[in-house]
């Protein structure tokens, strides 16, 4: 059968990836410390029919060969860790980074997964934990008669006791960060965990070694553009249009041959 | 039965390559750095005893367009785009330098800068490899210098670009990615530049691909009547010849 009908299928494949990814993005164009991502594409392997440069004759090569590639494939998902904008809450609670880290949030199974979104909460033992309830891996707690709570930008967390006027301190944030960042492995619920492609967290302290900043009283929105995504839906459905045309040509030949 | 549904066979066979080599083009519309390929269609005569009346045609990949393809702004610090005709230089899976457009660079587990399918990007001095925690950033001229923190960025290579040219043409290998003529690696060109944070789209023309493969469609069609009419020809021929008719 025609190979160009399984090429241009892998065209509208790849089209379709292309567009779950974009869906997922405008979907998540309002959660906190969302990070983008986009389809890679590759080409395929390519078939030589006619060796270039073959001895066409005992003195002639041929010029031209004939090279035949089968099409493409969706090589990655790659996500975008640009920073989102940082909107101002009030909310004593959010915090944002703003540069490069991760906080980072101890899962129910005693592993570490990090976050970019930092509108935390306090539960029922005073704790901070996040929007799902998976509390810091630095375990901060404050009391309960606390009365304001401070986050310096090197993340010092500091609560002001009714009575006293020295703020005490009640934890230390720290930021984890991974040399491919983008490696990492998804979670949902806005967390990612470290992976093989990743590498190791390098923790430290906001503000040095590169991580950035602790900001207190702001989130950090999603870093989706949703006009680079609706141009990029346009190019998505047009291409997936003319793949469509290519199945539909190669679907009349076959007939026309059909009919002999 | 008359031969020339033979020579018509070659044309709708050579039709059948040529649609193949679009939906090629067609599938990799939204493929980075992807060159589009190029297909020439070729006479093939037949030479023997007599007149040479019969001429086969065969369809052949003449090579790729160099036409620069759209770029895009994406703000990604690990985007480039290369300027002109130059191609950034990788190591590919046999070990070779291989030659490829598209930019979409990473930085894997050990800190080496690769591509989007994973293979080292090759500087003046094998692949660049960038310290923990750091922002790389790429200047036009392929310097890479990576900063960590507040501290002054550090030059940590220089990507290879090459720029093929009349006596160095590049081709395409079977994996997708370009070589040098004989497979011997190109020397690194000084005048070669890149834009960073953008990523160069492919260079296929949908246009020109949607219109040629119409044109290839009908030119199936033309091939199919032709054996048709050889058929009716060798039926009328054999009406002729039957007695009883």
């Amino acid at each position: 059968m025609m190979n160009s009908l399984m090429i241009a299928k892998t065209g509208m494949t790849a089209q379709q990836t292309q567009l779950d990814v974009i869906s997922n993005n405008l979907a998540n164009v309002s959660t906190n410390g969302f990070k983008r991502s986009n389809a890679v594409f590759e080409d395929l392997m390519y078939q030589n029919l006619r060796q270039v440069g073959a001895n066409a004759a005992e003195q002639a090569e041929l010029p031209t060969g004939l090279q035949v590639g089968l099409g493409v494939r969706t090589v990655a998902t790659s996500r975008q860790f640009t920073q989102g904008s940082l909107q101002q809450s009030g909310n004593a609670l959010d915090l944002a980074v703003n540069g490069a880290g991760f906080f980072q949030v101890e899962m129910p199974d005693g592993t570490t997964a990090y976050t970019r979104d930092g509108s935390f909460q306090l539960d029922a033992q005073g704790r901070m934990v996040t929007s799902s309830g998976f509390p810091l891996s630095a375990g901060i707690t404050l009391p309960p008669e606390t009365t304001s709570i401070t986050v310096s930008s090197s993340g010092v967390v500091s609560a002001k006791l009714p009575g006293t006027t020295q703020l005490q301190q009640v934890g230390v944030l720290e930021l984890a960060n991974f040399i491919n960042a983008p490696g990492l492995e998804p979670l949902g619920q806005n967390l990612f965990r470290e992976s093989v492609a990743s590498g190791n967290p390098i923790t430290g302290t906001p503000g040095t070694q590169g991580m950035g900043t602790v900001m207190q009283g702001y989130t950090e929105a999603s870093n989706v553009n949703v006009v680079q995504e609706l141009v990029s839906m346009i190019q998505t459905q047009r291409a997936y249009e003319m793949n469509s045309k290519a199945i539909q040509t190669s679907d009349q030949m076959l007939q026309r041959l059909s009919q002999l | 039965m008359d031969r020339l549904i033979y020579t018509a066979m070659t044309g709708a066979n050579a039709a059948q390559q040529r649609q193949q080599v679009l939906s090629n083009n067609l599938a990799n519309l939204s493929t980075p750095g992807f060159r589009a390929e190029l297909s020439t269609f070729r006479a093939v005569p037949i030479r023997g005893d007599g007149a040479s009346t019969r001429v086969f045609a065969a369809e052949a990949t003449a090579g790729h367009s160099d036409a620069p393809g759209a770029i895009t702004q994406t703000g990604r610090n690990l985007d480039v785009a290369a300027k002109g005709n130059a191609y950034f230089a990788v190591q590919a899976l046999d070990g070779t330098e291989a030659y490829t457009r598209a930019g979409a660079l990473e930085v894997n587990t050990e800190g080496t800068l690769v591509n989007a399918a994973g293979l080292a990007m090759l500087g003046d001095g094998g692949p660049i490899t960038v310290p923990q925690n750091a922002r790389v950033d790429i200047a036009a001229d392929g310097t890479v210098s990576a900063s960590v923190g507040n501290e002054p960025g550090q030059v940590v290579g220089r990507l290879k670009m090459v720029e093929p040219d009349a006596d160095n043409p590049l081709r395409r290998g079977d994996d997708g990615l370009f070589r040098g003529p004989g497979g011997d690696p190109l020397p690194a060109s000084d005048v070669a530049r890149l834009q960073d944070g953008a990523l160069e789209g492919s260079n296929v023309n949908p246009v020109e691909a949607m219109v040629s493969m119409i044109a290839v469609a009908r030119q199936f069609e033309v091939q199919m009547r032709m054996l048709q009419n050889g058929e009716q020809n060798d039926r009328s021929a054999s009406q002729l010849l039957n007695v009883n008719g």
